[in-house]
């Protein structure tokens, strides 16, 4: 060591050597700061390889020899493997994490992971002065990252999901690890004994609580009973699920549908887009959905221009078919030649009035009503000239099947709605075909124009009154001041302004809801805008 | 077993401090030329103004550069380093070894803590660039390399029938000829000795273990054997439950024909 002087600089060299036989491989261990590692507080420390991603590489053998093993079998998934390109890593212990543990098994954990990269483009030393005062350099072989291991029970995924959607009404967060480690308290009394920082805690909590546990777990039964009810009401409402599955469906194809119908005339796109959709009663399917798409494709045949009626007829009626899917409609396969128009009607009118209805479809009282369609073995139910978009609470509420004549109330209706439209502005391109119509692209030449447009007016909105399930009591009056509810809220059809008027709802027969609604809107006088070839009426107030 | 995994800790209670230092590729390749004790050079460390300076020069003898290829590189390594010192901030740095004294036995202590960081930075100097430029020849050259050739390559050009396919085609032909029926018994017990080891076979891996006709062969498999359609794709042959004897198996009869 020679010391130089130097004017208002000291230094003092040093000889540094780099020894050349090594057979100790140095590397880092890295600790975050706030972990607050201090070495020498140590009292003992074990470190192993952590050894649990062997399998991964080595690949399960299911069994060697004898019994269940296929001649050649290695090589043959060798081969398979090489064929498809799938290369498979090596496993190389140096490469394998570090489990370190800290003054024995109470003590502190740590895993250290390797970090790579480090020795690609630089080299690190270590410098260590020596006695003799001179530094020794050594290569660093690896760095690895260790970072402390919780030893406090946590949450799996699948409980952390379950919690994470309770969070709004979980107040007591440390009943969860409670309610967990009861459960684990079923299969081995041992894991009580285990417990992380919060662990004398809990077990006064969970000591106190089980006293207390009606006191404290108010909320939790709440939860649970909650839980519990979506768990029986999903299992009650068999059909619901799968309703609403349908009604999805329904909804999605049906927004694809319009979407379709709206740019061009009948674009027959996707067949797959009815196949979700109910048919109707008529067509012996209950669920199967091909077919669905054949009934309609049958359906299709009859001319279009069957009227609002028969469509909305349609609509309603298969919307409540996909309902009861589950209940296995049975559908009176003799009448289907009459049946397909009408199936087509309710495809159109489950279409349109669809997707607001159905989605909000609660509870139904499916099996009633699949009950009343076994009983009535006959033409489906047509809805009254497809009346108001109470969908949803149609089975229930509907009482027993509607007996529309489709073909005299579609005149009808069709006749009273043109004859609005006449008195106030040209006739639109005269069938009104459902909304649906438009919306089924199996039928391009059948339906005319469709004059509704579908979905954005009122279909799309849930409608509160009609909407919502509740059966039986018809909650809609035909009353000038419905009438005038609906058409400010926004810009109706008369299509939709029937249905919003369902027969069975109101008590009158389609007829007269005809003449009342026009008298209605004569009253009224709306305003007239022409929203895609659509007479769409409206108040301002 | 119990000492494997043992941390000395030695080091870690003394505290011992050590410098982590970055070093440049090219000077660790230097230094791992350096021969007797392994000195490699001086490392000054001073006290300008109340800053440390820590440098470090290269021993002169290992200041010679090869480079790959052909021509010797006039490059000499720069010779002086000036240290970069920096704090070890937001990280506890423990330095730890592995000895490998004996096979399967690592000993695993701590050496000590870092306690100061340091990056060792070439002075810029002439050389230095010339070392870079060097280097960045060397990279840049691309690792694969079309070449045009004069002349076409003849040297594996395959005749008309491959010899040596065609050598081992007329070897293979002349060993076995036809597979020739051997004796039924004999070949039951192939088949049985084979299945000792493996549960299912193929058609094609019992033809060629028992080196007979493959119709013979079906007929006797018929016999003791059955045919399934496994899920696998391939369809394999197995013993008949009664013949089976395996381990796990609760059917336990020697076959005998």
């Amino acid at each position: 060591m020679t010391s130089l002087g130097g004017s208002s600089s000291s230094s003092t060299e040093y000889t540094v050597r780099v020894p050349k036989n090594n057979s100790k491989k140095y590397s880092i261990m890295a600790f975050n700061s706030g972990d607050k590692v201090n070495c020498s507080t140590w009292t003992q420390a074990r470190m192993e390889r952590d050894m649990s991603n062997r399998r991964m590489y080595g690949g399960e053998e299911t069994e060697e020899g004898a019994a269940g093993s296929e001649f050649g079998k290695k090589q043959r998934e060798e081969a398979r493997r090489k064929k498809f390109g799938i290369v498979t890593r090596e496993f190389k212990v140096e490469d394998q994490p570090w489990i370190l543990k800290i003054n024995g098994k109470a003590g502190k954990r740590f895993k250290g992971q390797k970090k790579g990269g480090v020795t690609e483009n630089a080299s690190y030393y270590i410098f260590t002065q020596c006695p003799d005062g001179a530094f020794e350099a050594f290569p660093v072989n690896g760095w690895y990252n260790f970072v402390p291991q919780a030893k406090h029970r946590t949450l799996t995924a699948e409980e952390a999901e379950e919690e994470w959607g309770r969070r709004n009404k979980v107040v007591n967060h440390f009943s969860i690890m409670l309610q967990r480690r009861l459960r684990e308290q079923e299969r081995g009394p041992d894991d009580e004994d285990e417990e992380g920082e919060k662990g004398g805690k809990k077990k006064k909590k969970k000591k106190g609580a089980r006293g207390g546990d009606l006191r404290i777990h108010d909320l939790e039964d709440d939860l649970e009973l909650s839980s519990d009810e979506s768990d029986s009401s999903r299992e009650e409402g068999d059909n619901k699920p799968k309703k609403k599955e349908s009604v999805a469906k329904g909804k999605g194809k049906k927004k694809k549908k319009k979407r379709g119908s709206d740019s061009e005339a009948n674009e027959d796109s996707d067949d797959g887009d009815y196949e979700g959709l109910e048919v109707d009663y008529m067509s012996d399917e209950s669920s199967s959905e091909e077919e669905a798409g054949e009934e309609k494709a049958k359906s299709n045949k009859e001319d279009g221009p069957k009227g609002i009626d028969e469509a909305s007829d349609t609509e309603d009626e298969s919307e409540e078919e996909k309902q009861n899917e589950e209940e296995g409609k049975e559908e009176e396969e003799e009448e289907e030649g009459k049946k397909t128009p009408v199936q087509m009607e309710k495809k159109k009118k489950r279409d349109s009035s669809g997707e607001s209805d159905t989605s909000e479809d609660s509870d139904i009282d499916g099996e009633a009503a699949s009950a009343l369609f076994m009983v009535k073995k006959r033409t489906p139910p047509k809805r009254g000239g497809g009346r108001g978009s109470g969908g949803s609470s149609r089975t229930g509420s509907r009482p027993g099947t509607p007996s529309i004549d489709s073909a005299s109330t579609s005149n009808t209706l069709r006749a009273a709605a043109s004859k609005l439209e006449q008195g106030k502005r040209q006739v639109l391109g005269g069938s009104s075909d459902s909304p649906a119509a438009k919306r089924l692209k199996m039928e391009p030449g059948s339906t005319a124009t469709t004059t509704q447009s579908p979905a954005p007016s009122g279909k799309s909105t849930p409608q509160p009154p009609s909407g919502k399930s509740t059966p039986s009591s018809s909650d809609v009056q035909l009353t000038e001041e419905a009438v005038r509810r609906y058409l400010i809220r926004k810009p109706m059809t008369t299509k939709d302004l029937l249905k919003k008027f369902q027969t069975k709802r109101t008590g009158l027969s389609s007829e007269q809801t005809v003449n009342v609604l026009a008298q209605i809107l004569k009253r009224l006088n709306p305003e007239r805008k022409n929203v895609n070839d659509k007479m769409h009426f409206y108040l301002t107030e | 077993m119990s000492e494997k995994g043992e941390v000395d800790l030695t080091g870690a209670k003394q505290n011992t401090g050590v410098w982590l230092v970055k070093v440049p590729k090219y000077l660790s390749q230097q230094w791992a030329k350096a021969s007797g004790r392994g000195e490699v050079g001086k490392l000054r460390i001073g006290k300008n103004q109340g800053k440390a300076e820590v440098s470090f020069t290269l021993n002169e003898d290992l200041t010679m550069i090869d480079s790959l290829g052909d021509k010797p590189s006039g490059v000499r390594a720069p010779r002086d380093h000036p240290f970069t010192m920096q704090t070890v901030g937001g990280q506890t740095l423990a330095v730890f070894t592995e000895t490998q004294s004996e096979p399967s036995k690592d000993k695993i202590a701590l050496e000590g803590v870092v306690v100061q960081r340091a990056e060792c930075r070439p002075a810029a100097s002439d050389n230095y660039m010339k070392l870079k430029r060097l280097q960045i020849e060397e990279l840049s050259k691309p690792l694969r390399l079309s070449q045009q050739l004069e002349k076409a390559v003849t040297t594996n050009y395959k005749p008309v029938a491959n010899h040596y396919n065609n050598l081992e085609y007329e070897r293979k032909k002349k060993e076995e000829g036809k597979r020739a029926r051997a004796d039924k018994q004999q070949v039951l017990d192939m088949l049985f000795s084979a299945f000792e080891k493996h549960q299912y076979y193929n058609i094609k891996d019992l033809v060629d273990i028992t080196k007979q006709p493959v119709s013979y062969l079906k007929e006797i498999l018929r016999d003791i054997g059955i045919y399934n359609i496994k899920g696998t794709h391939k369809n394999t042959w197995e013993l008949k439950p009664e013949y089976r004897h395996y381990q796990g198996e609760e059917e336990a009869k020697e076959a005998d024909d």
